[in-house]
């Protein structure tokens, strides 16, 4: 089942890569969807299918939405979109940070005894009855939590982008 | 699945190099912050990673990373709220011309 | 799928490994879009027959025997059509969109049972899967409408992205409570669960404000009249999709049929029993049984569809938003602790009694609270 490992990555890849790259907006966004597809996939693959239909909802349904209705929102008046070249002065600086940071890293992962791990056959059935119990047991502090900060952030998003054109 | 963990480990490096790649040289604001969601995406499927090859049994791999994913979507959606409203006072989302704090 | 993977495997044919697992893969998906599209295709000819009659007229008698050709000409229209891009259109994105709209549709058809034992993946977060994926949409309808560059069609496109993000929440809770009750969010275990005598989740108090929930819900999600206000044609011609003509128009109508009938078999899965009927477990034909009960519920649940679209007006995009916001999500809420008190109290019928009980209460105090003004009785003048 190797293929499908290589696959995912060359998409998961390539939509990074468009993302990052692109001069027109929304085709980066597009680029950004098939990367959050990808990655979605390569949790199916993984079997962490939860966080798979968890990843396709939050990312793909609604973050993606989102910073389309913010490109929307924003769009330069002149017309033109995000003008000439899309990188700034200087961009070979953070292309050059970045390659050695992915060396360094690829360095580290090889060098490290861990790194041959072959992976034991995930044999749970009840991933998801499991991870529903635990949620509400074990870690029902950071639920709560993560519901307040989940409230707190839509509220505060709504304040923040409101129009003032309320004259006090 | 014969892939060994190496392999996994190196895309989830190359997939954040990628991501902080955008976040320092893009120009756009909105550019920035889809490739810090990038960067985002892959912490959390390295999370994921460690879970599938290393769990002996435990699901916290798991519900750690839903807990980021729930974080990243809160903050991607405070960071495009605060575009807006940047955009609404500077009338660009180019990060260049966001460089006094004075309004 | 793993089940035509391991009879390949078992039969003892000369068969190497990868073809054995291509047409596993191959297989069910060819089964399953052949056959979906022949359902669509029939169902388009069902709808406009029985538009007709409600409309008193005929509908399409021309081509075929009672027009049964009719969807078969409809392809052939659009297939020859000239295909229109206009001038300032993003022409990557204009071309993706209606392929976007259409994957979703047919993506969750894999966990949707079609008969005993059939289902092309059985997944174990199947239902889940189910939802995120059709809420995948959003992103092309979206797509559809900025790609045209015409003021028209963003406004089809933000109502329609509003109207479906507005309409997945309470969806999305009316499934909840089923999932309450299976305890599985694997489709096959949801329709095993409902076995026995009155056993489908519709006939239970807050199994049928659920169904009724999740299938307006559905018919939102797809655009359908009543909800069709992002593609009315009176309204702002065609909505998001008028810059498409040809094939890619076809593959709009396309995507949206097909995703209302793939709703229709979600909630066909969830509500009513699946392909559960008398006669679906005899031992060598019990396969078709269900599969004939599932398509006679599917078709029921379709021609309820059909039969709410000739009939009603379409609303306005406030009481749209209104009756999503203020209606169907607090219904939905309020039907998750019905569905516990049904199910945690002692006395099963006490348990009937309190949840209905309970249901009945909020539905009331709904409709009051967002009741509005009662009009003052006019008065005409004749000036003669």
């Amino acid at each position: 089942m190797n293929i499908a490992f290589y696959i995912l990555a060359a998409v998961t890849l390539l939509g990074a890569a468009l993302a990052v790259s692109l001069r027109n907006l929304v085709h980066c966004l597009l680029a950004l969807v098939l990367f959050f597809v990808g990655v979605a996939g390569h949790f199916f693959l993984l079997r962490a299918d939860f966080l798979g239909a968890v990843q396709i909802l939050i990312y793909i349904g609604a973050v993606a939405v989102l910073i389309l209705f913010a490109i929307m929102l924003t769009r330069n008046v002149s017309g033109t979109e995000g003008g000439g070249n899309s990188l700034g002065g200087a961009w070979w600086f953070g292309a050059g940070i970045t390659a050695a940071l992915a060396a360094l890293a690829t360095a580290a992962v090889r060098r490290s005894s861990l790194a041959a791990t072959l992976s034991s056959p995930v044999t749970e059935q009840g991933i998801v009855k499991t991870m529903g119990r635990l949620l509400v047991t074990d870690w029902v502090v950071p639920l709560e939590i993560m519901a307040v900060l989940l409230t707190a952030a839509l509220i505060g998003a709504v304040v923040v982008a409101l129009e003032e054109d309320r004259k006090s | 699945m014969s892939v060994p963990l190496g392999y996994y480990l190196t895309l989830g490096a190359v997939l954040f190099a990628i991501g902080l790649c955008g976040a320092l040289t893009r120009k756009n604001a909105i550019a920035v912050l889809m490739s810090i969601e990038i960067m985002f995406n892959a912490a959390i499927l390295n999370f994921v990673v460690f879970w599938h090859y290393l769990h002996n049994g435990a699901l916290t791999g798991q519900v750690f990373a839903l807990f980021a994913v729930a974080v990243a979507a809160a903050e991607s959606a405070i960071g495009l709220a605060l575009v807006i409203a940047v955009y609404r006072h500077y009338r660009s989302v180019n990060v260049d011309d966001m460089r006094t704090l004075k309004g | 799928m793993d089940a035509i993977f391991q009879l390949l495997q078992n039969s003892g044919a000369p068969m190497p490994e990868w073809l054995a697992l291509a047409l596993a893969i191959l297989l069910p998906i060819v089964i399953v879009m052949g056959l979906f599209l022949t359902v669509f295709a029939f169902l388009t000819w069902v709808e406009r027959k029985a538009l007709g009659r409600i409309q008193n007229r005929r509908g399409p008698n021309r081509v075929g025997p009672v027009g049964l050709f009719q969807p078969v000409a409809d392809g052939l229209k659009l297939l020859i059509k000239e295909d229109i891009v206009p001038g300032a259109a993003d022409r990557v994105v204009h071309f993706l969109a209606p392929v976007l709209v259409v994957v979703p549709a047919f993506l969750v058809l894999t966990v949707v049972p079609v008969a005993k034992g059939f289902v092309p993946v059985d997944l174990n977060i199947g239902v889940l899967f189910a939802l995120a994926v059709s809420t995948a949409s959003v992103l092309a309808v979206f797509m559809a409408g900025w790609a045209s560059r015409n003021k028209f069609s963003l406004l089809g496109a933000m109502r329609g992205v509003a109207q479906v993000v507005s309409y997945e929440v309470p969806m999305v809770l009316a499934a909840v409570v089923v999932l309450m009750a299976a305890g599985t969010l694997s489709s096959i275990g949801i329709v095993e669960a409902q076995r026995g005598w009155c056993g489908w989740f519709v006939c239970k108090p807050w199994g049928l404000v659920a169904f009724v929930i999740f299938q307006t819900c559905a018919m939102a999600e797809v655009a359908r009249t009543p909800f069709d206000l992002p593609e009315a044609e009176s309204e702002i011609v065609a909505g998001y999709h008028t810059e498409y003509s040809g094939f890619k128009f076809a593959l709009f109508q396309m995507g949206e049929y097909v995703a209302a009938i793939t709703m229709g078999g979600v909630t066909v899965t969830l509500f009513l029993g699946g392909y559960l009927g008398p006669g679906c477990d005899l031992p060598r034909i019990g396969w078709l049984v269900s599969a004939g009960w599932f398509f006679a519920k599917l078709g029921l649940v379709v021609v309820i569809n059909i039969w709410a679209r000739g009939t009603w007006p379409r609303v306005r995009v406030d009481q749209l938003l209104a009756f999503a916001w203020k209606v169907l999500l607090p219904l939905s809420l309020i039907n998750i602790p019905a569905m516990a008190l049904w199910y945690f109290l002692p006395n099963r019928l006490i348990g009937w009694i309190a949840s209905a009980a309970l249901l009945a209460v909020a539905l009331v105090g709904l409709t009051r609270l967002n009741a509005g003004r009662a009009f003052e009785k006019r008065s005409y003048r004749f000036i003669s």
